[in-house]
């Protein structure tokens, strides 16, 4: 087991280590440092102590200079010539960390002929844009574009490796994280560094979305983390930006063992949700099946796409490509009306990030209240039929 | 004119012109009481008028109960609190005081998580929380399909669901009750308390008239029932008024029994090759020694008809069963623990494979997520016959199911099994059979495919009702005679105890104001 | 062919509330359930031994009383269960737990297939099983909600992305992961019941796997939770009330003041 020893020789009991313990695991006792139980070992103290009084002895085999990771990378997705939304989201929040860390971002882009869209990621914030390209790459695979990216990470030494939490990237990221025995936190919806203890936090929804986890990687490079479309804020592009473009040809040896065949365009996904501005989405208090036809129609009316809690999926009313929540599609529209959702953390952490919601249930206590800026206690379908008359009267 | 109390804008409140039977009525006024205080400055405001009241709950019932033909409606929806618990050592026994428009959803989720809003509760309920928190699980058994169902609707018409079987239906969990009369003046009755004994009933009102009546007793049929005031000539008042279908009073709170859960629940699910294999089966279960709690039918049409549309939904794959075992039995074991469920599960298995049932296509539900998900299955029966009507509805308007809801005594139910199925095949006419075979109850529903259908049913129907009157059974076991089946009320009883009846309605009620249109007509 | 399908016992996420004074789960009274996603895995693997033959042999890792939900799983069509359990490997992240399962796998040894469920709903993390399945360098396709052929050679699956279906095959062996509405799971069948009494589940410590213990548990954990808090919105709700048709009338003018309609638009 790992240890962590004070040299009370070289203690002066500054006190320095308490203010920057993540975990208050440390007291003063006798003017020396005394490390508890909550002590996880995660090394801020060992780096802040000025007088090098704290050591962690590691076991064999397991420890990581991790001073040797610098830079904050970014998995730049893309298909078909396009990048991915929220590769450039990452990036905005990619440059925001990477200042405050005095480090610098870069992109990885592995696609078939992809170097036109490197110029595009050094506008959004890339100082480096790493380039793998080939015929082989042209469709997404997780063991080949995994196995580049980790010979990639090998060589470079990134201290944090952020990527879009879309199908690709959470299928992705896992292979990466635990071929280089790293820590990976889905779905984060904050991202910052921590004032005192400079380290990395992570931020996400557990439990369904019943409670918010911070989560830290304190002993392993790179610090990953996925998150997902919508919830980082796209920055403003520079397009006199400078940076440089770096073609990387890693050597591979394996062959993919999994070939995609074919790809399907569902025509009934419709408006997107994920691009959706709007969203209508319809619960259980629209009392009945064949209420959705109203919620579609006010949709139409504000352009805006179907969505739908679990439990009318799960009653077969409408499809699961629809349902919004935890287990579903997390959104951020500009316009997100509830029409006879409860509002169960499920639900909500689901689409709380939309900017502005309109809730409807005829429960005055229903949690959805709570998120909502305009709130209406009443039955779901009578006010969306009474919405689309006001609306088309006008 | 909406912060009166009594509401005269009408056309706003719709929906409640109607409860689930879809027929239409009608009003001119409703009220919204949230206390006793406000029911009773309602029935002030009226007492001048006398006009007709009606009462409603959740308006989740089937026979028109809860529909107003004119006058006043008094919705109860807004006294919907939990407002107490007591403990009665000589009994052993714990009672959840509650007001009439508590949801038994919110009831059955309350007494699960032991979870209340308390702010308003006596020091003497908080004790009594105290203790339930700290022995075993209870729980309320009335399940009737409907849990957004309110107490007070269960309490008018005696709601019964699959547990009634085991445990009885809603009377038998009643304590005591306080009621309002159309006069304002109020009852309090309690289990014990006040009786009925040599058919003479005496109580008290709380505006101090003192009632002391000699009553006509009647026969009841033998059977699990729902039709008519139940009335013996020695039993606790408190049982007249559970299921008199707010003919005779207004509740304004309920006590009601929880009584200890289970240890070990076990649903099981077992597919029959032949009815009469099946009748068999559930004939042997009953003389078990240790019965299960419920005994629920499915014949092959309700099968079908949920094999056909399994795509709605997540329901259990009833498509890999082998369509063979057309017949399906669905059993619930309550045992103390464990082993005592296993051996239960046993001597059942051995009944199901001597039957000709197969234990590989026997479905065993353990988990409570498995248990929701067989509920599920169960009510999707009546749920899809509800859809196929809608559908047919909308090109023939005046369409609607046909459900019967009669029982009959034990020693008939082959026969009158025999009788629904050749009514309906001579006929040709689409049906499902479900129900709670147990207690020798089934649904018929009878899904029209046009009006010429529907006459044919309606008919049938009737020929059946008064075959059932002769065997000595009801024509509603559970669900009441609200205003629909009254002609079928008086198929069952004889034109006194009619009479009896009527005379019990106007000790309460003289000007016949409450519910006008129910039972009586 | 030999299925090892990997199941969690999870909290019921739909029932656990939150402590608001020490911002932690309450979890007692909170029922503890299968995995919803993994039930889907075990009905898939079931279905396919049932056409190819084989065996269904189920995985899990967790504390002694996860042998209850595993032999309601054998009563629903596995095999055999095996289940990790020692204190060394409580506290793991997706990590350490992804290198406890390969040791696991590793000892049941003969496999063709690994069907694990899309995410737990507690961690929602979806990262054990393609963690899983690059240890054990095997390929993996995730989010399956059909499998279209089967033979012991390979899969041909369809699979659910963002905004489209894709037809995938793959080598064996492999891992994949499930999407709900893949299949309906069967409830156990009462010969299933009886015939798992007779079952034993077979229980690992970390000593039995060979588990290098600087890699399970919370040791052997790249992440750890700083801290947990309760979700918090910072909105005050404007409620409107009124008839149905006032308060029509003023969430439309609300959505004009916000900009969402164009104004011009008056309802009466």
């Amino acid at each position: 087991m790992a240890k962590i020893l004070v040299f009370d020789e070289k203690c002066v009991g500054c006190g320095k280590c308490i203010n920057v313990c993540p975990f208050n695991a440390i007291t003063l006792e006798n003017k020396k440092a005394v490390i508890g139980d909550a002590c996880v070992m995660c090394g801020a103290c060992e780096r802040n102590c000025p007088f090098g009084a704290i050591k962690i002895e590691r076991m064999q085999g397991y420890e990581q200079d991790i001073s040797l990771y610098k830079g904050v990378w970014v998995f730049a997705e893309q298909r078909g010539g396009e990048t991915a939304g929220v590769a450039f989201e990452l990036l905005g929040a990619a440059r925001k960390l990477a200042d405050r860390l005095g480090e610098s971002v870069a992109a990885v882009l592995i696609g078939d002929v992809v170097s036109e869209q490197a110029k595009e990621l050094i506008a959004y914030g890339a100082d480096v844009v790493y380039v793998i390209e080939g015929n082989d790459y042209e469709n997404f695979s997780d063991e080949l574009y995994a196995d580049a990216c980790i010979k990639l990470i090998e060589g470079h030494k990134p201290s944090i490796f952020l990527l879009g939490a879309t199908a690709y990237g959470r299928s992705l990221a896992p292979r990466i994280s635990s071929s280089l025995e790293t820590g990976l936190t889905a779905d984060c919806t904050v991202l910052e560094i921590d004032r005192e203890s400079g380290m990395f936090v992570q931020t996400r929804p557990a439990f369904g979305g019943n409670i918010m986890a911070s989560i830290v990687c304190p002993a392993r490079r790179p610090q990953m983390a996925t998150v997902r479309p919508r919830v980082m804020k796209k920055p403003e592009p520079d397009f006199g930006r400078i940076g440089s473009i770096v073609k990387f040809a890693p050597v591979i040896e394996m062959s993919p063992k999994a070939k995609l065949l074919e790809r399907i365009q569902e025509e009934s996904f419709g408006v997107s949700l994920a691009d959706a501005e709007v969203i209508v989405a319809a619960g259980r208090g629209i009392s009945d099946q064949k209420n959705l036809a109203l919620v579609e129609e006010l949709a139409r009316l504000l352009n805006g796409a179907v969505g739908a809690s679990r439990p009318i999926v799960d009653e077969g009313w409408i499809d699961h490509s629809h349902q919004v929540g935890q287990t579903g599609r997390t959104v951020a529209p500009k316009l997100y009306i509830a029409a006879g959702i409860s509002g169960a953390v499920q639900h909500v952490a689901g689409m709380s990030s939309a900017d502005f919601i309109v809730a409807i249930n005829r429960d005055k206590d229903a949690p959805i209240f709570k998120i909502a800026n305009v709130g209406i206690v009443g039955d779901a379908a009578e006010i969306i039929r009474e919405l689309i008359a006001q609306l088309k009267s006008s | 004119m909406s912060n009166d109390i009594i509401r005269y804008d009408i056309e706003e409140y719709v929906e409640y012109m109607r409860d689930e039977s879809r027929i239409m009525g009608k009003a001119d006024s409703i009220s919204f009481p949230k206390n006793e205080a406000e029911l009773k400055r309602v029935l002030e405001k009226l007492a001048e008028s006398k006009e007709a009241i009606t009462i409603q709950g959740a308006r989740t019932g089937l026979t028109g109960g809860a529909v107003p033909m004119q006058g006043h409606v008094i919705n109860l929806s807004n006294m919907n609190g939990i407002t107490g618990l007591r403990y009665d050592g000589d009994k052993d026994c714990y009672f959840l005081r509650v007001e009439p428009g508590v949801l038994l959803s919110e009831v059955n989720t309350a007494i699960s998580k032991l979870e209340f809003d308390t702010s308003a509760w006596s020091a003497e309920s908080l004790e009594a929380l105290k203790l339930l928190k700290a022995s075993k699980s209870r729980f309320f058994s009335p399940d009737p399909t409907e849990t957004s169902a309110t107490i007070g609707g269960m309490i008018s018409c005696n709601a019964s669901g699959a547990k009634s079987f085991k445990y009885g239906a809603t009377r038998n969990h009643i304590e005591s009750l306080r009621i309002v009369l159309a006069d304002g003046d109020t009852i309090s009755l309690k289990r014990g308390r006040e009786r009925i004994d040599g058919g003479i009933l005496r109580l008290t009102t709380q505006g101090g008239r003192e009632i002391c009546e000699k009553l006509d007793v009647y026969n009841m049929p033998h059977v699990k029932n729902a039709s008519g005031y139940y009335l013996e000539s020695d039993m606790d008042a408190v049982d007249l008024f559970v299921g008199s279908e707010g003919t005779l009073g207004i509740t304004v709170e309920a006590e009601i029994k929880l009584i200890p859960k289970p240890g070990c629940i076990y649903g099981v699910m077992a597919f029959f090759p032949d009815q009469e294999k099946a009748i068999d089966f559930v004939e042997s279960a009953k003389a078990l020694e240790s019965k299960p709690a419920a005994i629920e039918f499915f014949n092959c049409m309700a099968l079908e008809l949920i094999r056909a549309n399994m795509y709605r939904g997540h329901l259990p794959d009833i498509q890999r069963v082998d369509p063979v075992y057309h017949t399906g039995i669905y059993a619930e074991l309550h045992a103390t623990d464990e082993d005592a469920g296993k051996g239960m599960l046993k001597a059942l298995s051995a009944l199901i494979e001597g039957c000709g049932g197969n234990l590989a296509e026997a479905w065993l539900s353990i988990s409570k997520h498995d248990m929701e998900r067989l509920k599920e299955f169960r009510h999707a029966v009546p749920e899809f016959v509800n859809s196929i009507i809608d559908e047919r509805r909308k090109g023939e308007p005046t369409l609607t199911k046909l459900g019967t809801d009669m029982a009959v005594p034990n020693g008939f139910l082959r026969t009158v099994m025999r009788m629904y199925d050749e009514g309906i095949q001579n006929a040709g006419l689409e049906s499902v059979i479900f129900g709670h075979i147990g207690d020798n109850h089934l649904h018929v529903n009878i899904l029209p495919r046009n009006m010429g259908e529907y006459d044919t049913g309606k008919k049938l129907y009737g020929e059946w009702a008064q075959a059932v009157a002769e065997m000595g059974g009801t024509v509603s076991a559970e669900h009441g005679i609200g205003k629909f089946k009254v002609a079928m009320l008086r198929k069952m009883y004889s034109q006194a105890a009619l009479d009896s009846m009527m005379k019990i309605k106007k000790i309460f009620d003289p000007d016949n104001r409450l519910n006008r249109g129910n039972l009586f007509g | 062919m030999n299925i090892v399908v990997c199941v969690k016992q999870v909290p019921d996420t739909s029932e656990v509330k939150l402590d608001k004074k020490t911002n932690t789960i309450i979890r007692e009274g909170v029922e503890s359930i299968i995995n919803p996603y993994d039930s889907y895995a075990l009905e898939e693997g079931v279905r396919l031994k049932e056409k190819l033959g084989g065996k269904v042999s189920l995985l899990s890792m967790g504390i002694p009383a996860v042998k209850g939900m595993l032999k309601e799983a054998m009563a629903a069509g596995a095999d055999e269960a095996f289940l990790l359990s020692d204190r060394r490997f409580a506290g793991a992240d997706s990590l350490a737990t992804a290198y406890s399962l390969y040791l696991g796998v590793k000892k049941i040894k003969a496999y063709d297939l690994i069907i694990c469920g899309k995410q737990a709903i507690d961690g929602d993390t979806a990262q054990v099983g393609p963690s899983l399945a690059q240890k054990l360098g095997i390929p993996h396709v995730s989010y399956v909600i059909s499998i279209l052929e089967a033979s012991p050679k390979k899969l041909k699956v369809k699979r659910l992305v963002d905004d489209a279906y894709e037809i995938i095959e793959v080598e064996l062996p492999a891992l994949i992961t499930v999407e709900k509405g893949i299949n309906i799971p069967r409830f156990p069948s009462i010969e299933g019941f009886f015939r798992s009494e007779a079952e034993e589940v077979t229980i690992w410590g970390a000593d039995d796997v060979k588990a290098d213990m600087k890699h399970i548990g919370l040791e052997g954990s790249a992440t750890w939770v700083l801290r947990t808090f309760a979700p918090s919105y910072e909105k005050s709700v404007n409620m409107i009330g009124g008839s149905p048709k006032e308060q029509a009338r003023e969430a439309i003018a609300a959505l004009v003041d916000a900009g969402f309609i164009e104004s011009g638009r008056e309802g009466e």
